[in-house]
């Protein structure tokens, strides 16, 4: 099974409210590396051209979830973050 | 108790908290209770140097904290239910709506660097350019709606209306003057990302349940509270001394009539000043004899200080700074000394 990536969408150097997501989905990815979802964190400048040119996401935080952007200047919680990936997982099972 | 009642009764508290927070605001309206502070700079002149500080921010939180309340917490809900990805995806196309969403846009969004840099770089990278760009800069600070609460409630509600419609006109012009020249257009060209809407990847932004997104807002209120309210504090009790030692001639000679304009504006500029405590340092100067024209000089100085400047610097070179520092500083002159003739304040 491929792993799944989160991209934890901020500024370089992060702002607090982008560090807060990060640690919530590096705890989400250990959660879900247990019940056997293998899952990738990477943090992504908001201000790089590649991030621009494939989301165009304005406000940070955000976080987008196997290339998906599906929260956008908001913490989520660990319990979301899973939930998402795990309905992201489900709907490549079914392609 | 099943989840889906607790869901409800989490929800149902935290609109309660809500409606008391608005209520208390109304209420306060109807009683007619002063949410500015009441001390008067003579009251000042009997105490002891150690008791200012103590009576300045008594008067101030006894007072302000209900307009405080109100607005960290209005501050959060805007930002959270602001609709972003239909603002994200008209931003980009054309530059007319790009220009009337950067200042539509702008109120909506309580400063926070975190958000307005990448925000700034997100509209000049996505397509609306940079004119858009420079105009959503300059309003954010001067016109969110944490600023204008407490402008209206702790100074005037008629400052808060000039300030509103002075910002926008200044943003505007400013947004419009860096977008025609040459050095502006360079960056634009430079930082202009070529994707076709539709190769984008997709933004499809999941709804949580109204509670989580009600406690999501209210953290952020609490988050904003906690990044300004200790700057505030610190700088209320600086206030405070100014109030109480500052000679009223020195106010009445130098910060009234065209001199009174100019100075507030190069004071009021450069210097880094949050939103609160210049509104704060803007009443104190006002008792003590600072002209009205003045005081909105001083206020409008707000968008271009430096730390906003060096972060702009780095994304589009110090031209465009200059640019819009310059266009900002005269337009803030010139509105404050039109609004002191008009008014017979100046």
């Amino acid at each position: 099974m491929k792993t799944l990536k989160i991209e934890v969408i901020g500024p370089d150097p992060p702002c607090v409210r982008c560090q807060t997501v990060r640690r919530v989905a590096e705890e989400a990815a250990e959660r879900l590396e247990s019940a056997g979802i293998k899952v990738e964190v990477e943090k992504a400048n908001i201000l790089s051209k590649e991030i621009i040119g494939k989301y165009g996401t304005l406000v940070s935080p955000a976080v987008a979830i196997d290339g998906v952007v599906r929260i956008m200047g908001r913490i989520p919680n660990e319990a979301e973050v899973e939930e998402l990936v795990k309905a992201a997982t489900e709907e490549r099972t079914q392609d | 108790m099943s989840p889906g009642f607790k869901r409800k009764l989490r929800t149902a508290s935290l609109l309660l908290f809500i409606l008391v927070v608005v209520g208390l605001l109304v209420y306060s309206r109807i009683m007619a209770y002063s949410l500015a502070p009441t001390l008067e700079p003579a009251d000042f002149s009997g105490l002891a140097w150690y008791e200012i500080p103590i009576y300045y921010l008594w008067d101030y939180i006894s007072h302000a904290w209900i307009c405080l309340l109100f607005a960290f917490t209005a501050a959060g809900l805007v930002y959270e239910f602001m609709p972003k990805d239909l603002i994200t995806r008209y931003m980009g196309s054309n530059k007319i709506s790009g220009y009337l969403i950067a200042a539509g846009l702008a109120p909506l969004f309580t400063v926070c660097s975190c958000t307005m840099v990448p925000l700034f770089a997100g509209i000049l990278y996505t397509g609306a350019g940079i004119g858009p760009a420079i105009t959503f800069l300059l309003m954010a600070p001067a016109a969110n709606v944490l600023t204008i609460l407490v402008t209206g409630e702790l100074l005037s509600w008629e400052i808060a209306a000039v300030r509103i419609v002075a910002s926008l006109m200044t943003a505007l012009i400013a947004g419009v003057v860096v977008s025609k020249t040459s050095w502006g257009k360079a960056v634009e060209k430079e930082h202009h990302v070529n994707a076709a809407p539709g190769q984008r990847g997709a933004i499809e932004l999941a709804k949580p349940p109204l509670d989580e997104r009600l406690i999501a807002a209210l953290k952020f209120g609490g988050y904003l509270a906690k990044q300004i309210l200790p700057y505030f504090i610190v700088g209320l009790i600086v206030v405070g001394y100014v109030t109480a030692y500052m000679p009223e001639s020195i106010v009445e000679g130098y910060l009234t009539g065209v001199t009174g304009v100019l100075i507030a504006s190069i004071i009021g500029g450069p210097l880094y000043t949050p939103t609160l405590v210049e509104v704060a340092v803007g009443r104190s100067l006002l008792q003590l004899g600072m002209s009205r024209a003045a005081l909105l000089s001083w206020l409008m100085g707000q968008p271009y200080d430096v730390a906003n400047m060096t972060a702009v610097s780095k994304i589009t070179g110090w031209r465009v700074v200059v640019t819009y520092a310059l266009t900002a500083w005269s337009c803030s002159v010139i509105f404050s000394l039109v609004y002191g003739i008009l008014t017979g304040s100046l």
